[in-house]
């Protein structure tokens, strides 16, 4: 039978670039499979999914060598358009894809490209929105919906064209874990049916379980392309590639089990540590929670006191109600919730952007609205969560030195603080470089920096690694972790939940506005039914450990506590 | 926070096709400059306000109302310093001078309140179809709808690029004219690359949904002139021949005002 997609010796550069994006990329994808394919950042991933539907060659000019043949067909013998019949594409920044003003004639818009009739259209719009689970949903305008369901109506209007092939570019990135869910419940679905091919981009290996195949891509080159469990258990690669290995897998490859036996989620890895008669030692693990208080009791006075919080948005709608919360300085804090729960509104009243309307925020013991944004950041810095929503120079150097220098600092002691937020970033010596030319990761750490060079006591970083790969993932958080040992005080807004039990001493989890938990990681983390009430889902390992009665927070720590019987 | 004015009521005016909509539009544009006296230009004000409540779109007022209300401040100063008239009212302002200026500021209130309605009632699509159905090509209706749509979008990413400098220590409040425009460099910067990325995003959205891959194309909505429609339109050229027929009578001018 002929291939869904064939890959024939692919090659390409884009304009510009000095580097191929992709080299000599020979694949076939078969009707009805599901394939994953994964990968560090820069690796050629979305170069891929473009070229499946023409965009590359035809919409981005660059150099391309081989050929794609979707059914046969070479993608250089037809416009884009027609191609979109064959292949829809999702893409990663769901925002930018929206533009309708109801959700109905968001997903009419494809079939109307068509020139579908109207009555087919209408059952269309029925169908799709059930498979995407948007049913009455029709009425509602795009900008209203939660992150997840946006990500959800980007898919149902790309399925209403019927596509026989879907292409989905990291389609759970910006995503909650819930929402993630919800995105893969749609993939499972779609797997079902022998008639659609599904091609997914992405970062969560504890979402890819289910794939036929995972293809790693690195470089622009493959270099792997196996059964997807078999490729899940090959933990090095994985790490070679920037990929996050399973944690259940790793902590069985780290215990030195061969690779055809490694159990891939935590219940195969329960059962196995009970087969082979390991126990976890209470000694141990009760040196994990002592260690926990005493990190504790080496924090010092409040910094950030919060107390009856209520916040109205203009509309009348309340984000906030009742909040009671306190940081202390040294600790290392993550707000948790789904997206739209209030975590974001809660911390920008900690750098006054917002103004309780109801209840106090104080800062350093003074309330936040008696002192003014600038003064509040020099105490509390603030890195949005896209670095391109601030970067603005055209070197690093002068971007850093946008805040010292807009207080009126001197040229030497600008310098100096400048240089030595580039150090703590690692990007010292790149001071003349153009931001905008620098990867993600680099960017994201530029706008670390442009904080870090007024040096504020507290750092609030709202989700740091969103769009990151593993490396850049892990790196950026050894970096938090490093300014929080120096003396930092940490907040961080994410739901990115391997990092938060990790790296976070605390957890807040709001949920409609409210605080619905909170207290140490560990405590957090061993409460799963209330964290899934919240959209929320723990990182396997932690699973892995509440199943066998002892809440642990990474790999290391079980490897710590596990004893041979 | 939404950023688009359109409310998704189901008044009679919301259920007008999009074509009697744009042509009411443009006769509100018409019809207060009809008038010079700002007695009449009010009754026409009135009118607008009146059509705006039927159409439940009032609320958006909240909106703009701060527009409005320099409008209706400056302009009169304005022609009151500008115009002159014949009989001194104070200092040097001349009461012909003066009403001419409230007449201009209605004016334009009226164009930015009836600008107000129609998007307010009006889908960015059915704007689309409206202009197809007028014979102007897709790609270009859908050109115009688009950019109605960006405008909302560009304020949102504004006004999230505001926030993330303003916490970096930018203050815009102060400072004399041109190191006020110097100071939002941080922020255009950003808003353009922005607004490029995702608007590259949106184009190959667009292409990979098969725009423009068929010379012909259907439409969800469904939207066709009905009675109603009709009614609605002669009843507004009625309206509009009337006032020029008032106009031509010698009612409604202003004698004596002169630049």
């Amino acid at each position: 039978m002929e291939p869904a997609v064939s890959f024939e010796g692919l090659a390409y550069r884009y304009r510009g670039q000095q580097k191929p994006a992709l080299k000599g990329v020979d694949v076939e994808v078969a009707e009805g499979e599901f394939v994953v394919v994964m990968g560090p950042s820069g690796a050629g991933k979305s170069t891929l999914c473009v070229s499946l539907n023409g965009l590359i060659p035809h919409f981005f000019k660059g150099k391309m060598e081989g050929e794609v043949r979707v059914r046969g067909r070479s993608t250089r013998e037809g416009k884009v358009g027609e191609f979109a019949q064959e292949v829809g594409l999702v893409f990663q920044d769901f925002e930018a894809q929206l533009f309708s003003t109801n959700v109905a004639l968001e997903v009419a818009f494809g079939p109307e490209n068509f020139a579908v009739e109207r009555e087919e259209m209408v059952r269309r719009v029925e169908s799709v929105l059930g498979q995407v689970r948007l049913e009455g949903f029709e009425n509602r305008t795009p900008a209203t919906l939660s992150g997840g369901q946006k990500q959800r109506l980007a898919i149902a209007s790309v399925l209403a064209i019927e596509p026989r092939i879907l292409c989905l570019d990291e389609p759970t990135t910006d995503l909650d874990p819930i929402g993630k869910l919800g995105i893969f419940e749609i993939a499972e679905d779609l797997k079902d049916r022998d008639d659609v091919t599904l091609i997914v981009v992405e970062h969560e290996t504890e979402e890819t379980l289910d794939a036929d195949r995972i293809i790693v891509l690195r470089e622009g080159e493959i270099v792997a392309d196996r059964p997807a469990r078999e490729v899940l258990r090959d933990v090095e690669l994985l790490q070679e590639s920037s990929v996050m290995p399973l944690q259940v897998t790793r902590y069985f490859h780290e215990r030195g089990l061969w690779q055809g036996q490694l159990p891939l989620t935590p219940e195969e890895g329960v059962a196995e540590f009970k087969r082979r008669g390991w126990r976890v030692s209470p000694e141990r693990h009760q040196k994990l929670v002592e260690a926990d208080a005493k990190r504790k009791e080496g924090y010092g006075d409040s910094v950030i006191e919060v107390e009856g919080l209520t916040y109205r948005y203009p509309n009348g709608v309340v984000a906030l109600e009742g909040v009671d919360l306190t940081v202390r300085r040294g600790e290392f804090l993550a707000v948790l919730g789904q997206n739209g729960s209030g975590k974001t509104t809660l911390v920008k009243h900690f750098n006054g952007l917002l103004k309780p309307t109801e209840g106090t925020v104080r800062v350093g013991g003074e309330e936040t609205t008696k002192q003014g944004l600038r003064r509040l950041g020099q105490t509390v810095g603030y890195v949005f969560q896209n670095p391109d929503h601030q970067i603005f120079s055209d070197t690093v150097f002068d971007e850093v030195a946008f805040g010292p220098k807009i207080r009126g600092m001197e040229e030497d002691e600008t310098k100096e603080q400048v240089e030595e937020a580039l150090a703590a970033v690692s990007l010292q010596g790149r001071g003349d470089e153009d931001p905008f030319g620098l990867t993600k990761g680099e960017r994201q750490r530029v706008a670390v920096a442009s904080v870090l060079a007024v040096r504020p006591e507290v750092l609030i970083l709202d989700e740091p690694t969103t769009g990151l790969d593993y490396a850049e993932q892990r790196s950026m958080m050894d970096l938090v972790k490093s300014l929080n040992e120096a003396g930092s005080t940490i907040i961080a807004v994410t739901h990115t939940m391997w990092v938060v039990a990790e790296y976070a001493h605390r957890a807040v989890v709001v949920r409609d506005g409210r605080v619905a938990l909170q207290g140490t990681v560990r405590e957090i983390f061993a409460e799963e039914d209330e964290l899934r009430d919240a959209s929320l889902r723990s990182p396997h390992i932690v699973s892995f450990g509440n199943a066998l009665g002892y809440p642990v927070l990474s790999v290391e720590e079980m490897l710590k506590v596990t004893e041979e019987g | 926070m939404d950023p688009s004015l359109y409310l998704d009521r189901d008044t009679w005016v919301h259920r007008l096709d999009p074509r009697t909509k744009m042509f009411l539009l443009l006769g509100m544009f018409a019809l207060p400059f009809v008038f010079l006296n700002p007695l009449y230009v009010l009754g026409v004000l009135a009118l607008v306000l009146y059509f705006g409540y039927l159409a439940e779109s009032l609320v958006n007022l909240r909106r703009i109302w701060f527009i409005l209300f320099m409008i209706i401040v400056v302009t009169p100063i304005l022609w009151s310093i500008v115009g002159s008239g014949r009989t001194p009212l104070f200092l040097f302002v001349e009461r012909e001078a003066l009403l001419y200026g409230l007449s201009t500021a209605q004016r334009i209130v009226i164009t930015v309140i009836a600008g107000m309605i129609f998007l307010s009632t009006t889908r960015n699509e059915e704007v689309a179809i409206g202009l197809v159905r007028l014979g102007i090509p897709y790609r270009f209706a859908f050109a115009v709808s688009t950019a109605l749509r960006l405008v909302p979008t560009i304020v949102a990413t504004g006004l999230t690029i505001g926030q993330a400098q303003r916490s970096r220590g930018l203050d815009l409040e102060s400072g004399n004219i041109i190191q006020r425009i110097r100071k939002h460099l941080p922020l255009l910067v950003p808003v353009f690359v922005t607004t490029v990325r995702s608007t590259n995003v949106f184009s190959m959205a667009l292409e990979s949904k098969g725009f423009g891959a068929r010379p012909g194309r259907t439409f969800y909505l469904h939207t066709a002139m009905g009675r109603r429609d009709a009614l609605v339109l002669i009843a507004f050229v009625v309206l509009l021949a009337g006032c020029i027929a008032l106009r031509v009578a010698g009612y409604g001018g202003l004698e004596g005002f002169t630049r």
